[in-house]
């Protein structure tokens, strides 16, 4: 029973950790996005256009699959997550082998291995230590730092370069890991949302895409907002400037724009938008004496028929004289008029009014002044003061994208390890090369056997291959080939 | 050009007559295009240089051609310094657009398309210079003109950058698109390349040109087709050179009446080669292939004749809309995509033309089987780095304006699509020893894959979304 157990499990593992597994498994994964981009996906996308879209037969159905979110769905997550373990049950199954051969390099081709060895040659030579030196000789003239392999009963030379590169893939499954690490994370304990803060306001509450809000630790405050436009009246630049409190007091403070956002204890505030927010910013207005009321009124003061302006805010009272004051009772961005009443159409700038109400306090009498004056609700002639309004400053609200992605370094760290793991994989190659000299058994012939090997980029090697062995043939012959005087001189002191 | 042109159809002529007569044909164009700056007094800008460019990728793609039929040598030399005087004045033509613009030229189709020709001219040189692959220019300079011609129609003014796209990273990420793009195409050439060598049958060739063509066709009919047989294209507004829309994000769609009805019957010409194939390798009867290259010929005649209309009757006039009342206008630069698509067609039909009519010329010129083998592998060796940075380099970039490093957005999903592919590709070649076909197959289907990304995401995708 036992036996068997391991026997499912070796089959199990070693299923997990075929590359057809893991083909298999990407084939899986790319099916599944390609759907995702082909029907339209929830959270980007209005519950109105999926609608609009879908028939309610056919939306119920993708949604009941899952289909409609699928990126978030516990499938695909889960599709990732084996994904993930396809890689790592790989790179666990080849690593011991890689490792061998990274940390126990192969120094000296038994006969076996010199058979089957491409690119090989051999060189006649006189003697071994000749032989050996020529073959020094010319790996330093490639830059590579020959050893002397020494063994009971023979020797020979072994030089290499980037054994590093062996391990390269391991870098790149490693970074790929890391990302996914870093996306997980990102999953569970990231949260992203929208804050929209009027010039002067200051919140906490972020409204998340799931629609509920969440409350930060400290707040945020819009000091002010704008916009800079191209000469064609385009949208050129957004820009905030945002402070942090905590417990009343500014830590921090930023200018942000777009592409450059605020980072506050890992929130990140983005520059998203911009735009009026449809409330009044400070309504200018002109006030001058009645003179058909002040006729009528002993409560008029001395100081008659001079004009005065003064700015408001909504609710905010200004007194006139010493009796009468003015207060913006409200404003409303889209107003219509039944039966004797005010209405609030819409909140689209497009047909505004603005109601102000004089209070006279000795007679304890108020007056409704309108702007624009509605015949059936104002009394704009009969308020002891004339009001005009001068002009209107709409207030501005600035959008703030807020996200929390604790995983995201990890994403990045694994981005950067993921091009260092590529380049090594691609552009750095390991190189070896074996001499050792070899007496024919007939013959009795003694000859340099040089052998290579690389790991990639097998044909540009192939050319080097054959410069060595030039370079060793002119080494240990250089008679035949009109070689200068000093490489004679020098194989004959040594 | 018209001269140069009717002398391509007499491939007997001697070696030199074809460079002459090119020589004569540049230096005419240039002489009235100088003429033509002169009465304007406007030398080196962007339109002229691009015009240079233009006349010199002409007379290279024109001595490229008359290589890849007749093989003769000398043409090439001379081809290349065609291509080299041209790219200096595209190099031209893109810095003053950079200088002008104040950003690198990535923003609209039109930039696109200004720095694909520069990075296809490049690559061109450097395949034919470094791995010799000199036939390469017979593909990719015909792709070039197109593109050139493409840009003369499209919108050309420098247009200011909303504040998401004024990023460093943008540009990176557009840049490492692009020479990764191009890499892929690269790649794609060598494996249709490895697959003449590899003595596949030129009716498999047959096949898959006009399975392609009739994607492209049918692509459209079914997006595009309306009623009573109209063809609806994006509305344009001249005085705004923009696009009309209806309402935010809704474009207004004008219906060409009758075009609908050439589109569909050159849909199902272009569906005919495709047919007899099935048909001769149903009946094993290879009567019918021989029917079916006739049907390419007609095919090609149609589609010139259905792109004609086209331009005809898109460039300019007033339509009316299902949507709206009253008459609006279109251009050639709505529909890019569908115009691209209509050349590119042509392209590929002639092309398999080529091949029937001059394989065992192609298989003389061409690099071996094992070799294209591997420098396709080498090719995407270069392109999977780039498409992981590209995508490392817009994901860096959305993370900075959207808050957020991956959005799964489909242009995003299908550039992770692309790399999974080759990212396959690669594991199939070093673990598993994938070579020869397999991997040619592969690199084919890696590059439609590109495609689609490129082109597929930004029409189709929408496009569906705009009709379910």
């Amino acid at each position: 029973m036992a036996l068997s157990f391991r026997a499912v499990a070796r089959k199990t593992w070693q299923t997990a950790a075929s590359i057809k597994t893991g083909v298999v498994l990407l084939i899986l994964v790319v099916i599944l996005a390609a759907v995702g981009t082909v029907i339209l996906q929830r959270p980007m996308t209005e519950a109105d256009d999926m609608q609009r879209a879908y028939s309610p037969q056919a939306l119920r159905l993708l949604d009941g699959m899952g289909l409609t979110d699928v990126f978030h769905a516990w499938w695909f997550i889960g599709l990732m997550l084996l994904v993930s373990c396809s890689i790592i049950a790989a790179s666990i199954d080849r690593f011991p082998n890689a490792w061998r051969y990274y940390a126990r390099p192969y120094k000296y081709p038994d006969s076996a291995f010199r058979r089957a060895l491409h690119p090989q040659k051999s060189v006649a030579i006189q003697d071994e230590e000749t032989g050996l030196v020529a073959a020094e000789r010319a790996l330093h003239c490639l830059r590579l730092k020959p050893e002397r392999v020494v063994r009971e009963d023979h020797f020979g030379i072994f030089a290499e370069r980037h054994r590093i590169s062996e391990m390269a893939v391991y870098i790149v499954h490693a970074s790929l890991l890391l990302i996914f690490f870093g996306w997980i994370i990102d999953g569970v304990y990231g949260w992203r949302g929208t804050l929209n803060l009027n010039e002067g306001q200051t919140s906490n509450v972020v409204d998340l895409r799931d629609g509920t809000t969440r409350s930060l630790p400290f707040a945020i405050r819009c000091d002010s907002a704008g916009q800079e436009n191209y000469k064609d009246g385009s949208p050129k630049k957004w820009w905030s400037k945002l402070a942090v409190v905590e417990s009343a007091r500014d830590v921090e403070t930023k200018e942000i724009v777009v592409n450059d956002p605020l980072v506050y204890q890992g929130v990140r505030f983005y520059q998203s938008s911009y735009g009026p927010n449809g409330k009044v910013d400070k309504l200018l207005v002109a006030a001058t004496q009645n003179p058909a009321f002040s006729a009528g009124s002993k409560a008029s003061p001395a100081t008659s028929g001079g004009t005065r302006e003064f700015g408001l805010t909504v609710g905010e009272s200004v007194d006139l004289d010493a009796d009468t004051s003015v207060r913006f009772a409200e404003f409303i961005a889209d107003y219509a008029v039944r039966d004797g009443q005010v209405y609030k159409r819409s909140n689209d700038m497009g047909n505004p009014a603005a109601h102000l109400i004089v209070t006279s306090k000795a007679s304890g009498k108020s007056f409704d002044v309108w702007f624009p004056a509605l015949d059936e609700v104002a009394d704009n002639s009969k308020s002891p003061y004339l009001l005009e309004p001068k002009d209107l400053k709409m207030g501005h609200f600035t959008g703030l994208q807020v996200s929390h992605e604790p995983g995201q370094w990890g994403v990045w760290a694994g981005v950067v390890l993921l091009g260092v793991g590529l380049a090594f994989v691609f552009y750095v190659i390991h190189v070896r090369f074996w001499a050792v000299p070899v007496r024919d058994e007939r013959t009795g012939q003694l000859s340099l056997w040089i052998g290579g090997s690389a790991n990639r980029n097998r044909d540009a090697f192939e050319q080097k291959f054959n410069e060595l062995i030039a370079a060793v043939e002119k080494e240990v012959n250089p008679s035949s080939m009109d070689a200068p005087s000093e490489h004679i001189a020098t194989v004959a002191t040594r | 050009m018209a001269q140069v042109k009717t002398e391509q159809q007499q491939p007997a002529a001697t070696g030199t007559t074809l460079i002459v007569l090119v020589g004569l044909g540049v230096a005419f164009l240039l002489f009235m295009a100088f003429l033509n700056v002169v009465k304007t007094g406007n030398l080196l800008n962007e339109s002229n240089l691009l015009f240079a460019a233009l006349i010199f990728y002409s007379g290279a793609g024109a001595l490229y051609l008359g290589f890849g039929v007749t093989g003769t040598e000398s043409y090439v030399k001379f081809a290349s310094l065609a291509t080299w005087v041209g790219l200096i004045a595209n190099t031209g033509a893109v810095a003053h657009r950079w200088y002008e613009a104040g950003h690198a030229p990535f923003a609209s189709v039109y930039e696109m398309l200004l720095s694909f020709v520069w990075t296809l001219a490049v690559l061109t040189l450097i395949a034919e210079k470094k791995y010799k692959v000199k036939v390469i220019g017979t593909v990719t300079m015909p792709v070039a003109i197109v593109g050139v011609v493409l840009m003369q129609l499209l919108r050309t003014e420098v247009h200011p950058l909303v504040p998401a796209l004024q990023s460093t990273w943008l540009h990176v990420h557009v840049t490492l698109a692009m020479l990764a793009y191009a890499a892929c195409a690269l790649s794609f050439a060598l494996a249709m390349m490895f697959l003449i060598q590899d003595h596949m049958k030129t009716e498999t060739f047959l096949a898959a040109t006009s399975a392609s063509a009739l994607g492209i066709y049918a692509s459209i009919v079914l997006t595009r087709f309306e009623k009573w047989g109209g063809l609806s294209l994006v509305g344009w507004n001249v005085e705004a050179k923009q696009e009309m829309f209806l309402s935010r994000g809704v474009r207004l769609f004008v219906v060409i009446p009758e075009l609908g009805w050439l589109l569909l019957l050159t849909t199902l010409v272009v569906a005919t080669p495709l047919a007899l194939y099935g048909l001769a390798r149903w009946k094993k009867n290879d009567g019918f292939l021989a029917n079916a290259n006739r049907a390419v010929f007609v095919s090609i005649l149609l589609q010139i004749m259905t792109l004609v209309m086209f331009l005809l009757r898109a460039r300019d006039g007033a339509y009316p809309s299902l949507d709206a009342d009253g008459l609006f206008t279109t251009s050639l630069a709505a529909s890019p995509f569908i115009l691209s698509g209509l050349v590119g067609s042509i392209f590929i039909s002639l092309l398999y033309l080529l091949l029937v009519w001059r394989r065992p010329d192609l298989e003389r010129l061409l690099p071996d089987a094992t070799s294209l083998d591997r420098i396709t592998y080498k090719t995407i060796c270069i392109a999977f780095p780039l498409l992981t940075l590209m995508i490392a380099a817009g994901a860096y970039w959305a993370n900075q304006t959207w808050g957020s490093y991956w959005n799964w957005d489909p242009k995003e999903t299908w550039a992770a699509i692309t790399w999974l592919v080759y990212a396959a590709y690669l594991h199939m070649r070093v673990t598993r020893g994938m070579r020869g076909r397999t991997a040619a197959y592969f690199a084919v289907g890696g590059f439609a894959v590109v495609m689609f990304t490129f082109f597929g995401v930004t029409y189709l995708l929408p496009g569906l979304h705009a009709y379910a």
